[in-house]
C-alpha cells in the first residue's frame, strides 16, 4: 500500500488534532502502515495506535509535531521526528521506537515502561521521570545525545537511560540539578560532569556488562539520529559512570551519636573537671553507689534476733560474731532490714 | 495506738494512692529502693492468725509495702516502683479528692512550690483548633516532603530593610560602608534555656552533644540556649560555642567565668539571650532550691548552697529604653557587635508595646524577640504563679507579628515563640502553625526533657523538678539519680527526635507548596472556632 501523506496546513487552515488523529485512525483501518505527516503542532501523533493486521507494523515520519508525540505508543510502532519535538515525547511509551532527531522538550520518556526513545539533541526538565520496568517485557530505553534538564529521573522505578553528554562542555552538570530524586530502580548511564544528584542514589563506575550494553546499543542509536561518526568518541568509556539507587540501609543517614562522642567530644566529658563522673549508667534498684539510701546499724540497740538477716531480699546482711554488716555490693537500699527490726537498730540514711 | 486525728494528714489526702497486691509481692524490696521521694516504705503489719473463735486475738506479723503519709515524703505518681516490680504487685492511682495542697498551706504557712508545668489546662489549646487547610493541588505545585529539597532556615539577628543597607560600589564591587547588624541563618528550632542546676550535668551535656552532632554531622544548624546557670569553661573555649546562645537573666549567674573565658574564645557564640521573663511564671524570678545547688553548681555560679532566688526583674533596668541602652548595648559591645543579642519575655498583654519599642530602637541592635507562653515548663515555681499567671502564646505572637506588619516592618526583629509546644503530641505541628502565624522559629525545653525520659505530665504526674529528686536524673543533682541518665542515649534520642521533626515539618511545608519556611503564611491555616478566627485573623471553616 502507498505511503499515506498528510499535510495539516492548507491555505492557512490548520487541521485540528482531532481531525488529524481521526484521519490517521481511518487510514490505519483501511490498511495503511506508513505515514508522512507534516504536522502543525498537533499532539499525540503516533500514540495509542496499532496496525490493522497483527503482524504488521506502523511507521510515522513526522515534522513539526506538538506535544506528546508517541504518547502511550505501542509495540510495532516506529515514529521518526525530523527536527525537534516539544514536551512529553514517548510519555507512557509501552513499546514503540521513537526517534527525535533534534531536541526534545520537558518530561521526555516520562513514565515510559517499554520501547525506545532516541533523542538526537537535548531534553528538558523531569525527563525520564517515573520510568518503569515490567519484568515480563523488555525494559524501556531512553537515549539522549546531549543532556537533560533538572529533576530528571525523579522517582524512576526501572528501565535504562543513556545520557551521552555530547556538546556539553559549557554545562556544570549533564543532568542539571537535583536529578534522580526518589529513584528506586533502573539505571542511568551518563557521560561527563554531574552535580547536585539526589542523596538516595550513588554514582559508580561501569562494569563489563554495562560496557557491553552501551557497545551493543550505541551504533543503532547513532544511526537513527544520523550521527554515526560519534561512535568512537562516545564509546570511550573514560567519561562514563552509572547512577543507581542506593540500597535502603545506606539511605539511612543516621550515624550513631556514640561515635561522635568518642571521636569529637571532650575526652573526659564536658563536666569532667567539675564533677566525678566516669560515665557509668545506674540501673534502677542497683547496689553500691547507685543506691538512694543505705542501712546503718547501731550495735547498742541490736538484740541479735536475726530478723534483718532473714528478711533481707539480697542476702546482703552478714553476721560477724555479734556484729551485723550490710554489704554495699549486695544491698539495694530497700529498707526491709530497718522495717523488720524490732528495736530500730537499722536506720536508712541517704547514700 | 494513738487516735487518728481528723486534722492530720491522711493517706487519702495525698495526690496519689498506692495500690498494693500483697499476694503478688515477693518482698524483693526494689520498689522502695528506687523511690527517690522516699514515698513508700517496707513495713510490718499485723494479720489475724486464724478465724477460729478461740484464737481470735492471735496475730502474726507480715511484711508489706506502705505509702508514707508526709508533707515532704509523699508520692508524686512517677511510677518507678511499678516499673521495677517484677510481678505487677504495685501501682498508683490518682486521687481525685486529694487535699494535699490545702493541707500543705494549712500546716506550713508557706506557698506551695513545684516544678514542671501548670496543671490547669482548663482553656484547651488554641493550636489544636487550627488546621493546615490550604493545600496546593492544582493551584500551585505541591512538593514531595521526602524527596524534594527544603530550606529550613530562619534569621537570628536584626534584619535591616533594603533601603537601610549601606552599600557602595568600589572597583566594580559592592562593599558595606558601615558594619551591618550580625545575623545568622539558623534552624527554626532552638533548644530552650534550661540552666545547669535546673537540669543535671548529664542532661545538659546530652543537649550540648545533640546540638553539636546535629550541626556537624547532620548539617542541621540548630542552636541551644544555655540557660543562666553558667557554662563550662571548656565549652566556651571550644568550637562548639558557636552553636550556643548564652543567656543572661536577672541573677547574672555564671557570667564571671564567661567573661574570664572571653579572651580565649576562638569562636563567637551563636547569640546572647537576655531573659526578662519566662512564660511559666511571668513576673517572677528564677528559683533554684538549695537541694539542687550541688557543689559544682555552687562553683560555676559563685554561690553557696542556699535557695537561689533571682530577682523578678533585671535590677537597674526600669524601662524598655533603658534596657536597650544598658543591656543590649553592653552585650553587643562585649562581643564586638558581631553576635546577635535577643530578648526573651513572657507573653503578656503588654508584650506588643515592648516589641514595638524595640522595633523602633534607633541602634538596630535587637536581634530577636522571644515570646514565652503560659504553658511553658519551669524548674521550680510557686504553684500560684505557675497555675494562675501568664498569657497564651498564640494570640500574643500573632499580635506582635501583625503590629510589625501594620508598620511594614515584619521580619526586622525575628520572632521566636515557645511555651508548651508539643503538649498534645505533635511538636512539629505546633511549630508549623506558629510559624504560619508569624514566628520565625520556636524554642522548647520541656519537649527535650520528655525525650530524655521525663515522666511528668500536664495533668500532675511527678512535676517535682524543684526537689532535685527527679527519678529520671534529668532535673536531679544527686549523684545516684543523675547517673540514671544515659548521656549517649539521651543525646541520640534528642537527635532522632529532631530528625523526625524535620521530616514532619517538611510534611506540612510540602502540601502548602513551600520549600522555605512559611513565616506569616496565615492563609495556610483555618480554624473551626469563630473566636479564634476573629482573634488571629485566619480563615473560619466549618
Amino acid at each position: 500500500m502507498t505511503i499515506c501523506k498528510i499535510k495539516t496546513l492548507k491555505n492557512n487552515n490548520r487541521m485540528s488534532t482531532q481531525e488529524l488523529l481521526q484521519t490517521i485512525y481511518k487510514k490505519i483501518d483501511e490498511g495503511h502502515t506508513e505515514f508522512e505527516i507534516e504536522a502543525c503542532g498537533q499532539h499525540d501523533i503516533g500514540g495509542a495506535v496499532k496496525a490493522k493486521k497483527d503482524d504488521a507494523s506502523l511507521l510515522f515520519r513526522i515534522t513539526n509535531p506538538g506535544q506528546r508525540v508517541g504518547a502511550m505508543a505501542m509495540d510495532g510502532v516506529k515514529i521518526v521526528v525530523e527536527g525537534s519535538a516539544p514536551a512529553d515525547i514517548g510519555w507512557l511509551n509501552s513499546g514503540a521506537e521513537i526517534v527525535v532527531k533534534g531536541d526534545g522538550g520537558d518530561t521526555a520518556a516520562h513514565c515510559a515502561a517499554g520501547g525506545k526513545v532516541y533523542v538526537g539533541g537535548r531534553v528538558g526538565t523531569r525527563s525520564g521521570a517515573l520510568m518503569k520496568h515490567d519484568p515480563r517485557f523488555e525494559p524501556p530505553q531512553f537515549w539522549v545525545l546531549k543532556n537533560t534538564g533538572s529533576f530528571s529521573f525523579e522517582f524512576m522505578g526501572g528501565g535504562i537511560a543513556v545520557i551521552c553528554g555530547y556538546d556539553c562542555d559549557n554545562l556544570d552538570s549533564i543532568l542539571g540539578n537535583r536529578s534522580c530524586v526518589g529513584m528506586v530502580g533502573g539505571v542511568v548511564y551518563v557521560r561527563g560532569k554531574v552535580e547536585g544528584l539526589a542523596e538516595c542514589v550513588e554514582r559508580i563506575p561501569l562494569d563489563k556488562l554495562d560496557k557491553d550494553f552501551l557497545k551493543s546499543g550505541m551504533p543503532e542509536f547513532l544511526k537513527e539520529i544520523e550521527r554515526p561518526e560519534l561512535e568512537e568518541e562516545l564509546l570511550d568509556f573514560s567519561g562514563w559512570t552509572k547512577i543507581i539507587p542506593l540500597p535502603k540501609e545506606l539511605k539511612e543517614k543516621k550515624q550513631p551519636v556514640k561515635e561522635f562522642i568518642k571521636n569529637e567530644w571532650f575526652k573526659e566529658g564536658l563536666f569532667g573537671d567539675l564533677v566525678e563522673d566516669n560515665g557509668e549508667v545506674f540501673g534502677l534498684a542497683e547496689t553500691g553507689d547507685a543506691r538512694l539510701r543505705k542501712p546503718v546499724w547501731d550495735k547498742d540497740l541490736c538484740v541479735s534476733c536475726d530478723l534483718c538477716l532473714k528478711n533481707c531480699p539480697q542476702n546482703a546482711i552478714k553476721k560477724d560474731l555479734a556484729n551485723y554488716v550490710s554489704e554495699p555490693e549486695k544491698c539495694i537500699g530497700c529498707g526491709i532490714c530497718a522495717a523488720v527490726c524490732p528495736r530500730k537498730a537499722w536506720k536508712m540514711v541517704n547514700n | 495506738m494513738a487516735a487518728v486525728g481528723i486534722n492530720e494528714l491522711h493517706k487519702n489526702d495525698l495526690p496519689w494512692i498506692l495500690v498494693y497486691d500483697e499476694s503478688k509481692c515477693i518482698q524483693c524490696g526494689k520498689c522502695t529502693a528506687v523511690c527517690s521521694f522516699n514515698a513508700i516504705k517496707p513495713a510490718v503489719e499485723l494479720r489475724k492468725k486464724s478465724n477460729s473463735i478461740t484464737e481470735k486475738n492471735k496475730t502474726e506479723k507480715v511484711l508489706v509495702i506502705k505509702q508514707n503519709v508526709s508533707l515532704e515524703n509523699y508520692c508524686r505518681g512517677c511510677g518507678m516502683c511499678a516499673n521495677v516490680c517484677p510481678n505487677g504487685a504495685i501501682r498508683l492511682i490518682r486521687n481525685k479528692d486529694d487535699r494535699y495542697s490545702v493541707a500543705y498551706r494549712a500546716i506550713k504557712a508557706d506557698s506551695f512550690k513545684k516544678g514542671g508545668r501548670s496543671n490547669l489546662n482548663t482553656e484547651g489549646r488554641t493550636l489544636d483548633k487550627i488546621k493546615i487547610g490550604r493545600i496546593s493541588q492544582m493551584t500551585d505545585p505541591s512538593l514531595d516532603a521526602q524527596r524534594h529539597t527544603f530550606e529550613l532556615r530562619t534569621p537570628f539577628g536584626r534584619v535591616l530593610k533594603a533601603d537601610k543597607l549601606n552599600f557602595d560600589v568600589k572597583d566594580g564591587k559592592i562593599i558595606e560602608t558601615t558594619q551591618l547588624p550580625p545575623n545568622r541563618w539558623i534552624y527554626p528550632i532552638i533548644f530552650g534555656d534550661m540552666s545547669i542546676g535546673a537540669v543535671s550535668w548529664r542532661m545538659w551535656e546530652a543537649m550540648a552533644i545533640a546540638t553539636a552532632y546535629l550541626n556537624e554531622v547532620m548539617g542541621i544548624p540548630i542552636r541551644m540556649c544555655t540557660g543562666e546557670g553558667g557554662i563550662p569553661t571548656k565549652l566556651l573555649k571550644s568550637r562548639y560555642v558557636k552553636y550556643m546562645i548564652l543567656q543572661i537573666a536577672s541573677g547574672h549567674f555564671g557570667w564571671n567565668r564567661i567573661i574570664k573565658a572571653m579572651p580565649d574564645m576562638t569562636e563567637d557564640p551563636a547569640g546572647i539571650l537576655i531573659k526578662i521573663g519566662q512564660g511559666a511564671k511571668p513576673g517572677d524570678g528564677g528559683l533554684l532550691l538549695a537541694s539542687k545547688v550541688a557543689k559544682y553548681v555552687q562553683e560555676i555560679r559563685g554561690v553557696p548552697k542556699a535557695d537561689l532566688l533571682s530577682p523578678p526583674t533585671h535590677q537597674g533596668l526600669y524601662s524598655i529604653e533603658e534596657s536597650v541602652q544598658k543591656m543590649f548595648l553592653s552585650m553587643n559591645a562585649a562581643f564586638k557587635f558581631k553576635v546577635p543579642v535577643a530578648i526573651k519575655v513572657a507573653a503578656s498583654t503588654t508584650s506588643v508595646s515592648v516589641y514595638n519599642n524595640l522595633l523602633r530602637d534607633p541602634y538596630n541592635i535587637v536581634g530577636g524577640f522571644f515570646l514565652d507562653g503560659l504553658a511553658a515548663g519551669t524548674g521550680a515555681a510557686h504553684e500560684i504563679s505557675l497555675n494562675h499567671t501568664g498569657h497564651p502564646i498564640t494570640s500574643k505572637l500573632r499580635d506582635c507579628y501583625l503590629a510589625a506588619v501594620h508598620q511594614g516592618r515584619q521580619g526586622e526583629i525575628p520572632l521566636f515563640a515557645g511555651g508548651g509546644l508539643g503538649q498534645t503530641g505533635s511538636f512539629a505541628a505546633d511549630a508549623f502553625k506558629l510559624i504560619c502565624l508569624g514566628a520565625n522559629g520556636v524554642f522548647t525545653g520541656k519537649m527535650l526533657m520528655e525525650i530524655a525520659g521525663c515522666v511528668g505530665s500536664d495533668t500532675g504526674r511527678c512535676n517535682a523538678c524543684n526537689t532535685g529528686l527527679c527519678p529520671a536524673g534529668i532535673a536531679a543533682q544527686q549523684d545516684c539519680l543523675v547517673k540514671r541518665l544515659d548521656v549517649d542515649k539521651v543525646a541520640q534520642n534528642l537527635v532522632n527526635y529532631i530528625l523526625a521533626t524535620d521530616i514532619e515539618l517538611k510534611k506540612l511545608m510540602a502540601p502548602v507548596g513551600c520549600s522555605t519556611l512559611p513565616v506569616g503564611r496565615s492563609d495556610a491555616l483555618i480554624t473551626v472556632d469563630k473566636h479564634i478566627s476573629n482573634r488571629l485573623d485566619i480563615q473560619y471553616a466549618c
